[in-house]
This record gives structure tokens, C-alpha cells and sequence, in this order.
């Protein structure tokens, strides 16, 4: 399960870097990352058990952003501090803090909610650069929190979603 | 044959998604050089369309997309991304795109109702 989940993470896992812009013919190019093989087939037995409608329409529970805010403001500050920017670990520490967010995250227990994390890191060197994200969903259940840390030589951005299933 | 049609319209598909973002990028950007004061508005248009596509193709998801645009100087950059999910429905792409003077990194998450 673990490896299942170490495979993937690595998979979606990109970075951009300087490093590959001569000898190209063509102006700009792009590259595809994505989970290669869906599914897990791991909790089929769960699968099989059927339960009655609970003819639930809404959450019961909110995601509770402040708390969520904190999350993030907490791991990216403790993690990122005293750090200065390197390629491999800044490579190795997106994933671990998407990690150690989503496991938090989790901790909260808000049922009937999916969570996406997403991570940046980046080197601080005088260059300009801007995220933006917007999404399609429904405004009065889903939710979203952001912070961005910056110390001398780095910046950290993290905003983790969620989304509301039935 | 049925089922597979079912199954094909409420999958993410990700060659399905890959092409429409690659499309809005080079539709917003294409050669263009990086400009410090149209960033916001390359973005937005970048984001934006790729939502009205994804819209377009008629699915029962909700997307999250986000747009990264960050001028070439030899800074490095990495995202990663987790994601708590049905891992049978739900699916994510992300295209990296560069020119002579920028990146452009979308990503977008395609969570099923």
C-alpha cells in the first residue's frame, strides 16, 4: 500500500527547471504527468457490502478553513524555516509536505469530503511569477485554504480543496 | 457495450484533458515573450478556458485548475501534489509547458459527484 502510494506520489511530482532550453527546434514544448493506472483494487470487499440510503442531501460538517489555514501555516513554517533552496530536496520536500498535510487533513475527519493538496516550492531569484486557480463546483459546500511562506532564499505556496461527494 | 459507454463518460479522461489544456495555453500564450503587466491576464484566460472546455464536455465532475506562469531565469520551481479521492473516477493531469522565456504549469483535478 505504501509503495502503491510512493510510486504515485512520484509520478505526479514535477518540477521545472532551466536547464534543457537549447538546441530545440520548436519555440515552446510541453509535458504530460498523470496517474498512469487508476485504481487500486485493494477495498473491493468493501465494495460488495451494501448499505441503505441515509437520504442525506448536505455535510453535516463544514471543512473548517481557519483550522485547515493553520495546518498549512504550521507545516510549511516548520518545515521550511530555516531551509535554504536545493533542487533534490526541495524535490524530496513537495512530497513530504503534501503528504504530511493530506494526513492532517484526514485527521479532521471531515466525512463525505475529498481533498486535494498541492505544494509549491521555489527559488527565490529575482523572478516574477504569478498562480492562479479557479474551479467549478458548488461554491456554497466546497471549500478551499492557501498560505504562502517566503524566507530569504525560498517561498513555499500550499492550498488544499475540498470537495464535497454524496 | 454499454457499460463501456457509461464508463467512458463518467471517467476522467486524461488525454481528453491533456489536449484542452495544451490548446488554452498555446491559444493565450503561444509565442509570446514574457510580459510582466499580462501575466494576470494570461492566467485568468488560461484557467478560464480550460474550465469552459472541461465544462463543455458534459461530465459529472467538479474541477479544480490551477494555472502557474513564472518568468525563466534559472530559478527552480517543484510542485507535488496529494489528493484523498475515489481513485476509480477521480483523476488529475498536469501539462508543463515552456517557451524561450516563461513556464507554464496547469494542473487540473477532476473530482467525480
Amino acid at each position: 500500500m505504501s509503495e502503491v502510494f510512493k510510486d504515485k506520489s512520484q509520478r505526479r511530482g514535477h518540477g521545472a527547471r532551466g536547464k534543457e532550453a537549447t538546441g530545440r527546434t520548436k519555440d515552446s514544448i510541453s509535458t504530460v504527468s498523470c496517474i498512469d493506472e487508476l485504481a487500486h483494487h485493494d477495498d473491493n470487499a468493501r465494495m460488495a457490502i451494501t448499505t441503505e440510503n441515509t437520504f442525506q442531501l448536505g455535510p453535516n460538517k463544514r471543512m473548517p478553513v481557519p483550522a485547515v489555514t493553520d495546518i498549512l501555516k504550521d507545516v510549511l513554517t516548520s518545515y521550511l524555516q530555516e531551509e535554504k533552496y536545493e533542487v533534490e530536496w526541495s524535490q524530496k520536500m513537495t512530497k513530504t509536505i503534501c503528504e504530511v498535510i493530506r494526513a492532517r487533513v484526514k485527521e479532521l475527519m471531515i466525512p463525505r469530503y475529498k481533498i486535494v493538496v498541492l505544494v509549491h516550492i521555489g527559488q527565490l531569484a529575482g523572478q516574477s511569477m504569478q498562480i492562479s486557480s479557479r474551479c467549478l463546483w458548488d461554491a456554497a459546500n466546497d471549500t478551499f485554504a492557501s498560505f504562502s511562506f517566503k524566507n530569504s532564499s525560498l517561498y513555499g505556496v500550499a492550498t488544499a480543496y475540498a470537495v464535497y461527494y454524496e | 457495450m454499454d457499460e463501456d459507454q457509461t464508463k467512458e463518460e463518467t471517467t476522467f479522461v486524461v488525454d481528453e484533458v491533456s489536449k484542452i489544456i495544451k490548446e488554452s495555453v498555446e491559444a493565450t500564450i503561444g509565442a509570446n515573450a514574457y510580459q510582466h503587466s499580462r501575466v494576470n491576464q494570461w492566467t485568468t484566460s488560461v484557467v478560464e478556458q480550460c474550465l469552459s472546455q472541461l465544462s463543455k464536455l458534459g461530465k459529472p465532475f467538479k474541477y479544480i485548475v490551477t494555472c502557474i506562469i513564472m518568468q525563466k531565469n534559472g530559478a527552480g520551481l517543484q510542485t507535488a501534489s496529494t489528493c484523498f479521492w475515489d481513485n476509480s473516477t477521480d483523476g488529475s493531469c498536469a501539462v508543463r509547458w515552456e517557451n524561450k522565456s516563461m513556464y507554464c504549469i496547469v494542473s487540473v483535478f477532476g473530482l467525480a459527484i
